[in-house]
């Protein structure tokens, strides 16, 4: 199948797209294990005081943060070439997004077995926290699979729609989607500081419990993924 | 059978008429010359015919139908594009291994022969190859695949004078064994010139000549003798060029057939003939000062 | 290597004929093939294969499906007949023309031409 290409076209960059976000993720691991190794020489208390502070440690964002790059690459470098080999637009959707689906399987699956280890071995001995952490979530540990999935397909997915949206509409989108997004922050800022009690809603409205922030992950990435296949056909090469 | 064809197609950039009422028929298993200057919308038609752009207005067939999203007519039509972007990383070997699975004609012993006569270095990062080195790509691919269809967007660039006759003489080798359509957009006219047998010249978007290459090649004459007589013979001709030296003169002008030339020899006039590439360049630059009226 | 003032096809046209004439190619020999013409010329072989059918119209070769094309018998004949009638145009009228310039008279002229010619 014509579509096949596309995966193959990522795997000819295996070290850039798998090769180097495992070793930087690793790079970190080893990182917070040695903070680990240093704090838990001052007693149990400050390794108690480091479990419950690493909750919102962003370590786990080595390997995360390249996902984010990815969804723009597919759009700005993929894209091209694939049409210039002679794919349809078609052919290169189907092809990316069971791309998209399969990294984030994985990605997922890693991060999940990392996770369950993780708590098995109480923070590999040293009381450290790597990918038990509130953004691949510190329950269950089919939550983080979900959670971790949701979150790396709706980034994917998110990446490609700007990026086709930037081919398609060019600059003017990038300052309308700008603005939207400065105004949206100055309305917040106001609201907190200007109404009272807004703050406070502000808050209850995203202490939501998990499944609800699962689902409103679900549904950006389903608006991502559904504004992209209807961009992308009708994207034009630059 | 037309290769392909196009009825008053039309791209437009905002006010910009990047192709402007186009209509063209290329026979099939001939080698085409898609002629003109920068900017005259070359790459911007066969980016077009190979739908990866959108036309505003018109209709076109590629292989008798509508190229855009359409896999039957892609898998068998080979755009090698000049500005081809490869991702960080990429290898000619990549290519040529994405390549081989893409066109259902790839000839993986000729690319390899290619590869060996364009002492290509098939494991060096595209992104290191000189500009020559990555045109060589192109044309291994272009070659390689034998699509029935296939675009050569400027493959000259870069390219030493032993490589351009290299690709010369294996793209006509090639081309004689394996006949197929051939559309080779370039500047080098007169280094294909006897390759060509039908040429479309494109200007400012608009077809300008559409003729056969034979035609072409007596479609004018130099003359050239004493500044009065090659006046007195050239009032009623069409002049596309004229030169003149102290009471000598030379002028390029558009020949009815061979009575032109005959004409002029009986007027006492010396007759040399005009290559594709300068009746082109003399028809490009007549046609300006006419457009600025 | 081929006479550019006129269209490729007759000036492949003419370099064969030229080849029949001093018996590079035989009467009943055969001539290069469309491809192998286009290689050595470096032209599209349908140029090549245009000049080639010209002869073939014109009695000067005969095709031999399968086999290849060959100089027809009296093929030599014919071309001697067709140059000479263009002999005047082609290389009298352009030499009267230049001798006129240098006020060489037919007379003189005809004298250096038996002069060359029995070198």
């Amino acid at each position: 199948m014509r579509s096949r290409t596309v995966i193959d076209l990522y795997f000819v960059n295996r070290m850039q797209a798998y090769g180097w976000p495992i070793l930087v993720m690793v790079l970190a691991l080893g990182i917070v294990l040695a903070v680990g190794a240093i704090v838990g020489t001052q007693g149990a208390e400050a390794r108690a005081g480091m479990y419950e502070g690493m909750t919102w440690s962003g370590a786990i964002f080595s390997l995360l943060g390249p996902m984010i790059g990815y969804g723009f690459v597919s759009m700005g470098q993929y894209f091209p070439l694939a049409l210039g080999l002679g794919l349809t637009r078609r052919e290169f959707a189907i092809g990316q997004s069971l791309l998209f689906l399969g990294n984030a399987l994985a990605y997922a699956l890693l991060i999940t077995i990392g996770k369950t280890l993780e708590v098995a071995t109480g923070g590999f001995g040293l009381q450290i926290r790597f990918f038990d952490v509130f953004y691949t979530g510190t329950g269950a540990s089919w939550q983080t699979f979900v959670q971790t999935f949701l979150l790396i397909v709706a980034t994917l997915f998110l990446g490609a729609a700007i990026t086709s949206a930037f081919l398609r509409f060019g600059q003017p989108f990038i300052w309308l989607g700008g603005s939207l997004l400065g105004i949206l922050g100055v309305a917040m800022v106001a609201g907190i500081v200007l109404v009272d009690g807004f703050g406070a809603q502000l808050l209850e409205l995203f202490t939501l419990g998990w499944g609800s922030w699962m689902g409103v992950i679900a549904v950006i990435g389903l608006l991502s993924a559904g504004t992209w296949l209807l961009l992308v056909r009708r994207t034009q090469v630059p | 059978m037309n290769a392909l064809e196009t009825r008053e197609l039309s791209k437009h950039y905002r006010d910009v008429a990047a192709i402007d009422d186009v209509s063209i028929s290329l026979e099939e298993n001939r080698v085409h010359g898609l002629l003109g200057r920068n900017g005259a919308g070359k790459t911007t038609l066969m980016k077009l015919l190979t739908a990866q752009i959108f036309a505003t207005s018109g209709s076109m067939r590629v292989l008798g139908e509508d190229p855009v999203e359409n896999a039957g007519v892609l898998s068998q039509t080979c755009f090698i594009q000049e500005s081809q972007k490869y991702p960080d990383g990429f290898r000619p070997l990549d290519v040529m291994r994405i390549s081989q699975g893409l066109y259902p004609a790839w000839d993986q012993e000729l690319a390899r022969d290619l590869v060996a006569d364009f002492r290509l270095p098939e494991k060096r990062a595209i992104r290191k190859l000189s500009r020559g080195q990555l045109s060589a790509v192109g044309i291994i691919i272009g070659l390689a695949s034998r699509a029935p269809l296939t675009f050569f967007d400027e493959p000259y660039l870069g390219l030493d004078a032993v490589a351009r006759r290299l690709f010369f003489d294996r793209l006509l080798a090639d081309y004689a064994e394996h006949p197929r359509t051939i559309v080779l957009s370039t500047h080098h006219i007169d280094e294909v010139s006897n390759l060509l047998e039908h040429v479309v010249l494109l200007d400012e978007g608009k077809v300008m000549l559409d003729e056969e290459a034979d035609a072409l090649q007596s479609a004018a004459i130099e003359v050239s003798g004493r500044l009065t007589e090659v006046d007195e013979f050239t009032t009623t001709a069409e002049v596309l060029h004229t030169a003149r030296i102290g009471a000598l003169a030379t002028a390029t002008i558009v020949a009815d057939g061979e009575q032109t030339a005959a004409a002029a020899r009986a007027a006492g006039l010396d007759v040399a003939p005009v290559s594709l590439q300068n009746y082109i360049v003399h028809r490009t630059t007549a046609a300006a000062p006419a457009a600025a009226r | 290597m081929l006479d550019e003032t006129k269209p490729l096809f007759i000036a492949v046209a003419e370099q064969i004929e030229d080849g029949i004439l001093d018996a590079t190619y035989p009467e009943g020999s055969p001539v290069p093939s469309t491809n192998e013409l286009a290689a050595f010329l470096r032209i599209n072989p349908a140029t090549a294969g245009k000049g080639l059918n010209r002869l073939v119209d014109a009695g000067v070769l005969v095709k031999r499906r399968g086999v290849g094309m060959f100089v027809a018998p009296g093929a030599i004949e014919q071309l001697r007949r067709r140059r000479r009638e263009a002999f005047t145009q082609t290389y009298l009228v352009p030499l009267l023309r230049e001798a006129a310039q240098l006020d060489i008279t037919a007379h003189e002229l005809a004298q250096m031409i038996t002069k060359e010619a029995s070198r």
